[in-house]
C-alpha cells in the first residue's frame, strides 16, 4: 500500500517536470508509505513517477518502486494490493515470462506487456496506479472497479499531475487552489465530496472503475471497466442462492488474506466484522488480532460495542485490543484527523483511530467489514426507498407539484426547527430513484444550500454538480430489481465517497492497509444477483453463517442502530462545531453541525 | 481534394485586419487547411477575401458587421453541412451553437483572454456549454473558463499562439537606428496597442521604473511601439515623471518592419496584467531578444514559465528590467532556437491537426 504520484509534461510547449514538485508531492504521500521511496524521471524529463512505499507483500527492496519492466518498455508506481497476483503470475510463467521479484507490482507490468489496457479485468484486488508506456509514449492511469484505492488528477492544459491525494497535489504548489463548487454543494449535499468532483477546481478524481490514457492530446475521457449496475444486470443468482452466496463470501475472505506480514481485523459488535473474523480463522486456521474502538463516553451504554465485540472475539479465540478514545484524546488528535483528512467527510473519525490502535498493536495489514451492508442488503434504504417510489411515484409525474408543497413547506419546518427539513421534498423527490436516495442520505437538503453556502456558490454548485442526473446515470444498465437498485445506488455512491474514501485516508495516515473482503468485484459478480434473490432481510442472516462456528446470538440479534460515535458531541463541547437547527434525529443534527463545520474550515 | 473535414469557421476577422486575435485566426486557418481541412470563412467583421495570404483550401464567404446579416449567413452556411464549426470568439457562440445543431455537427469554441474571463452572461454561457471542444490559448484562460465552462476538462484544450517564420534573429539596422536616435544607446522596447480600454499592457509601469534605471543607464531609451487612444496619458505621465527624453514613442509600425524594430532592442517588456497570451513576447525572442512579463496572467505560457524570459510580480518590475538590460537572460539565437522549439509553427499546426481530430471525433 502506499502513495503514488506522477506528473507528465504532455504538452508540446510545456516546461519539463519540476523534480522539486515531484518531491513536494511525494513528501505529502509519506505517511501513506513509510518503508521506502523512489522515483523516476524519464531522460527527456517530460515525464517522472513517485512512489512511497508501504512493503507487504515481497519486502524486499528489489519489489521497489516506480518499477521498470524488464524490456524497459514501462515503469509503474502502483498502490494497492492484487490478491490473485500468484495466479496470474502462474499463467505468465506458463507463457514465459521470468520473474526477478516475488511482488504483485512485477506481475502487473508483465501483465500489461502481454494485454495492455485489457489486463484489468484480470485484476482481483484494490488498486490505483500510473504506468508510463513508452513504447506509446504515455501514461496510463487506472483505478479499481469499485472504488478502493483513490486516485487524482489536476490538468492544466500542458502538464499532468497525478497522486493518491487532493492535499499531495496541492502541496506541489503548481496545482490552482480555486474553489470547486460542485465540490462545496455535493459535501453539503451529501457529507463527502461526490467524486469526480473534488473541492478543487483543477483536481478531478478518476472514477473508481475507469482507465484512462494521457496522450500526445492530452488526458483523454476517462473509460469505464467496470459497471456494479451492469454487476448486477448480468449476474445470475444460481440455482441456490443461499450458498452461491456463502461460497462466494468465503472465497473472497481467502483471496483477501495473502500477505507476508501477519493480518488482523477491526471487529465491531456487528455481524459484518464479526463474521469476517470467524472466516478467517476458518481459513487461516490461526487466529488474527482483532482490534474494538471503545469509546469512553458510551461505556456502560447499550451504544458501546467492546463487551459484544469481547465476546466474538472470545468465541474465536483471537487476540482482543481494545482501544479505549476518550475526549481528551480526540482533543490531541483532531488537527492530524482534519490534516490528514484528504477531503472533508462527516466520517472517519471511527477508521483513525482503529488503525491507530491497530498500528500500536504491531499491525501493518487489517481486514474491515466495510460494504457488508451494501453487498447484504443490510441499511434500512433497501425497504425504505422502494418504499417511497411506490408511495411518491406518482406525484411525482405531476409537473411541479412536487416543488410547490415543498416551496411552502420548507420555511415553515425551518421556522420551527422542529422535523426533518427532508420532509417537506418527499413529494418532490421522494418518487425517482436518485430522489428518493438523495432524501434518504442527504445532509443538507438542495434547498437548504442558499442558506449554508454563498448563494452564489449554491447555484453554481448544484448546478455543474447535476446530482440527479449523475445519480441516475449510476442506474445504467439497469440492475434489474429494487433491491439490486439500492445496492448499486449505495455502492456507487455513499460506500464510495464516504466509507471507502475515509477509510483510505484514515488508515494510510497510520500506514495502515486496510482490506475490504465484503466490497470485491469478484465477490459481487459471483453473488450480488444471489443476494438481490435473497431479498432485504435475509443477506444479513446469511453473513452470520459465513463463519463455520456460528456467530453468536446476540450479535445477530443486536438492534442495527449504526455506528455511533460521540465525535459531534466533542466538537460541539470544543465549541468548534455550530448549532444546526433541523435534521430530525439528533444524530443526524450531529452530522451537519460537524459538516457545518467542515464547510466553514474550507471557506477560510 | 475533398477528403479533408469541411469546416465553417465563424471569426470576428481575419486577413486585412490588426491584432492578436486576428493573427491567430489566420494562423487557425493556415493550419487547418494544411492539415486538410477545407475552410469557409464567415467574418463579423473584416476578412478580405482578395489577400495574397488566404490559403488555397479557405475562402471568405462572407464579412459583415450586421447580426441578423451574420446570423442569416452562418444558418445558410451551416445548412450546407460542414463536418465542424469553428467559433473563433465567445461573443460569436450563440451563432455557433446555433449553426452546429443545424448542422448536426461538432464545434470548437475557440478563446483567447479577457473576453473569456468575466463569466459570460447566461446566453452565451449556455451556448458555450453546448461546445464539443473548447480551446483557450493559455493555461490561464483555460483555467478562468473552467470556472464557468461546465464540460469536462479533458473537452477543455490549450492552443498557444504561434510566431510568424520572419520573426528571427538579424542584423541591427543602423539606419533605422540612427532614424530613431538611439545612438548605440541600450534600449527598452514595448509592442502593442496603446488603448485606454487596454491599459493593462503596462507602459506606466515601465514609465515608473524608468528613473531609477536611468541611474545606471543614463542613455537608456524606451521604445514604445503601437498606437492608440491611451498615448496622450502616457506621454503625460513621461513628462510627468521627467522622463520623456528617454522615450520614443514609435507610433505604429507595419507588421513587415517589425523584425527590425525587436532586433534594435537590448530587451522587451510587457508587465501586463490582462494578457491572453502575449504574442509580442513570441516576436520579441523568436527575435533572440529576452523578454519579461508579470505573473497572473497568460504571460507565463509565453514566457515558459521563467525559462524563456522572466516572469516577475509587480514589485519586481524594475529588478528585473535591471536583469535583462545588463545581458543577465538568455538571448540570441540561442534563445530563438528554444522559443521555436516549444512555439514554431510545426507546434501549432500539430495543435491543431491533433485538436481538429479531437473535435471531429466528437461527432
Amino acid at each position: 500500500m502506499c502513495g503514488v504520484a506522477a506528473i507528465h509534461a504532455w504538452h508540446p510547449s510545456a516546461s519539463p517536470v519540476e523534480v522539486a514538485e515531484l518531491r513536494r508531492i511525494a513528501a505529502r504521500l509519506a505517511p501513506r508509505g513509510p518503508d521506502g521511496e523512489g522515483e523516476w524521471i524519464a531522460a527527456d524529463g517530460r515525464v517522472a513517477l513517485a512512489h512511497r512505499r508501504l512493503a507487504v507483500i515481497d519486502p524486499d527492496p528489489r519489489a521497489a518502486q516506480p518499477m521498470h519492466a524488464a524490456d524497459g518498455a514501462a515503469v509503474l508506481a502502483y498502490n494497492g494490493e492484487i490478491y490473485n497476483f500468484r495466479e496470474l503470475r502462474d499463467g505468465l510463467e506458463r507463457d514465459g515470462a521470468a520473474f526477478r521479484t516475488r511482488s504483485d507490482t512485477e506481475v502487473l507490468l508483465a501483465l500489461f506487456a502481454r494485454e495492455g489496457e485489457a489486463m484489468l479485468s484480470r485484476l482481483r484486488g484494490m488498486y490505483a496506479f500510473a504506468l508510463w508506456d513508452a513504447r506509446r509514449g504515455a501514461l496510463f492511469l487506472a483505478r479499481d472497479p469499485l472504488g478502493i484505492k483513490p486516485l487524482y488528477l489536476a490538468d492544466d492544459g500542458w502538464t499532468v499531475r497525478v497522486a493518491s491525494q487532493v492535499k499531495a497535489l496541492r502541496a506541489g504548489g503548481r496545482v490552482s487552489a480555486a474553489i470547486e463548487p460542485a465540490g462545496l454543494a455535493g459535501f453539503a449535499l451529501f457529507g463527502a465530496v461526490p467524486e469526480p468532483f473534488t473541492l478543487l477546481r483543477e483536481v478531478r478524481a478518476l472514477p473508481a472503475g475507469h482507465a484512462l490514457w494521457v496522450d500526445e492530446r492530452g488526458p483523454g475521457a476517462p473509460r469505464r471497466h467496470f459497471s456494479i449496475a451492469r454487476a448486477y444486470a448480468e449476474g445470475a443468482p444460481g440455482d441456490d442462492p443461499g450458498a452461491t452466496a456463502l461460497d462466494a463470501l468465503r472465497d473472497s475472505v481467502r483471496a483477501h488474506l495473502v500477505a507476508d506480514v501477519p493480518v488482523g481485523v477491526f471487529l465491531s459488535a456487528g455481524i459484518d466484522s464479526g463474521a469476517l473474523l470467524g472466516a478467517m480463522v476458518d481459513v487461516a486456521g490461526t487466529p488474527p488480532t482483532a482490534v474494538t474502538i471503545a469509546f469512553d463516553a458510551y461505556a456502560g451504554s447499550a451504544d458501546d460495542e467492546a463487551p459484544l465485540a469481547a465476546r466474538v472475539a472470545a468465541q474465536y479465540g483471537a487476540p482482543h485490543v481494545v482501544r479505549r478514545v476518550d475526549e481528551a484524546e480526540f482533543r490531541t488528535d483532531l488537527p492530524r484527523i482534519l490534516d490528514a483528512m484528504d477531503q472533508p467527510s462527516i466520517d472517519g473519525f471511527n477508521t483513525w483511530f482503529a488503525a491507530k490502535a491497530a498500528r500500536e498493536a504491531g499491525l501493518k495489514v487489517a481486514l474491515s467489514g466495510v460494504g457488508g451492508d451494501e453487498l447484504c442488503g443490510g441499511y434500512p434504504s433497501f425497504r425504505d426507498l422502494p418504499a417511497a417510489l411506490r408511495t411518491f411515484g406518482l406525484a411525482g409525474r405531476v409537473p411541479l407539484i412536487g416543488r410547490a408543497v415543498r416551496a411552502l413547506l420548507a420555511p415553515a419546518l425551518a421556522a420551527t426547527g422542529r422535523g426533518s427539513p427532508k420532509l417537506a421534498g418527499l413529494l418532490e423527490w421522494g418518487g425517482t430513484w436518485p430522489g428518493a436516495w438523495m432524501l434518504r442520505r442527504g445532509l443538507f437538503m438542495p434547498w437548504e444550500l442558499p442558506r449554508i453556502l454563498p448563494r452564489d456558490v449554491a447555484a453554481e454548485g448544484l448546478r455543474r454538480l447535476r446530482w440527479e442526473r449523475r445519480i441516475a446515470a449510476s442506474l445504467q444498465p439497469d440492475p434489474g430489481s429494487d433491491f439490486a437498485r439500492v445496492a448499486t445506488l449505495e455502492s456507487s455512491h455513499y460506500l464510495r465517497d464516504t466509507l471507502l474514501r475515509d477509510a483510505d485516508w484514515a488508515s494510510m495516515a497510520h500506514g495502515l492497509e486496510l482490506r475490504t473482503p465484503w466490497v470485491d468485484a469478484r465477490l459481487l459478480q459471483r453473488a450480488g444477483a444471489a443476494f438481490a434473490a435473497l431479498g432485504a432481510g435475509r443477506g444479513k442472516a446469511l453473513l452470520a453463517q459465513v463463519p463455520r462456528t456460528p456467530l453468536p446470538a446476540e450479535v445477530g440479534a443486536r438492534a442495527k442502530t449504526g455506528f455511533q460515535t460521540p465525535v459531534a458531541a466533542w466538537l460541539q463541547d470544543m465549541g468548534k462545531a455550530p448549532s444546526v437547527r433541523g435534521g430530525g434525529a439528533p444524530a443526524g443534527r450531529g452530522s451537519r453541525a460537524l459538516a457545518a463545520m467542515l464547510l466553514a474550515r474550507e471557506a477560510t | 481534394m475533398t477528403d479533408g473535414p469541411r469546416v465553417l469557421a465563424l471569426l470576428t476577422d481575419a486577413w486585412g485586419a490588426g491584432g492578436g486575435i486576428a493573427q491567430f485566426n489566420r494562423d487557425w486557418i493556415a493550419a487547418a487547411c494544411a492539415a486538410g481541412a477545407e475552410v469557409d470563412v464567415l467574418a463579423y467583421g473584416e476578412a478580405r477575401a482578395d489577400d495574397a495570404s488566404v490559403p488555397e483550401r479557405a475562402r471568405v464567404i462572407g464579412a459583415t458587421s450586421g447580426r441578423a446579416a451574420f446570423a442569416l449567413q452562418a444558418y445558410r452556411a451551416a445548412a450546407r453541412r460542414p463536418d465542424l464549426v469553428f467559433c473563433g470568439h465567445l461573443h460569436l457562440a450563440p451563432v455557433a451553437a446555433f449553426a452546429a445543431r443545424t448542422a448536426a455537427c461538432p464545434w470548437w469554441l475557440q478563446l483567447h483572454g479577457i473576453e473569456a474571463w468575466p463569466a459570460p452572461g447566461r446566453l452565451r454561457r449556455m451556448a458555450a456549454a453546448r461546445a464539443d471542444l473548447l480551446v483557450a490559448v493559455s493555461r490561464h484562460t483555460r483555467r478562468v473558463a473552467l470556472g464557468w465552462w461546465d464540460g469536462e476538462p479533458w473537452r477543455a484544450r490549450v492552443l498557444p499562439n504561434t510566431v510568424a517564420t520572419r520573426f528571427t534573429p538579424g542584423s541591427r539596422d543602423e539606419a533605422l537606428a540612427a532614424r530613431l536616435g538611439l545612438d548605440g544607446a541600450p534600449v527598452l522596447l514595448t509592442v502593442g496597442r496603446l488603448a485606454a480600454s487596454e491599459a493593462y499592457k503596462g507602459h506606466d509601469r515601465i514609465l515608473r521604473a524608468l528613473p531609477a534605471l536611468r541611474t545606471e543607464w543614463p542613455s537608456l531609451r524606451y521604445l514604445v511601439v503601437g498606437d492608440g487612444d491611451d498615448r496622450p496619458r502616457l506621454q503625460a505621465l513621461a513628462h510627468a515623471l521627467d522622463v520623456a527624453a528617454s522615450v520614443r514613442f514609435v507610433g505604429a509600425v507595419p507588421p513587415a518592419e517589425l523584425p527590425a524594430l525587436y532586433r534594435l532592442a537590448d530587451a522587451f517588456a510587457m508587465p501586463s496584467t490582462g494578457e491572453g497570451f502575449g504574442i509580442a513576447f513570441l516576436e520579441a525572442m523568436a527575435c533572440g531578444v529576452p523578454a519579461l512579463g508579470l505573473v497572473g496572467d497568460g504571460s507565463a505560457d509565453a514566457l515558459g514559465d521563467g525559462e524563456l524570459g522572466s516572469v516577475v510580480a509587480p514589485g519586481e518590475l524594475a529588478d528585473g528590467l535591471a536583469h535583462m538590460l545588463r545581458g543577465g537572460s538568455p538571448r540570441g539565437d540561442e534563445l530563438a532556437a528554444r522559443v521555436r522549439a516549444r512555439f514554431g509553427q510545426p507546434v501549432f499546426a500539430r495543435g491543431v491537426s491533433q485538436l481538429l481530430q479531437q473535435a471531429l471525433e466528437a461527432a
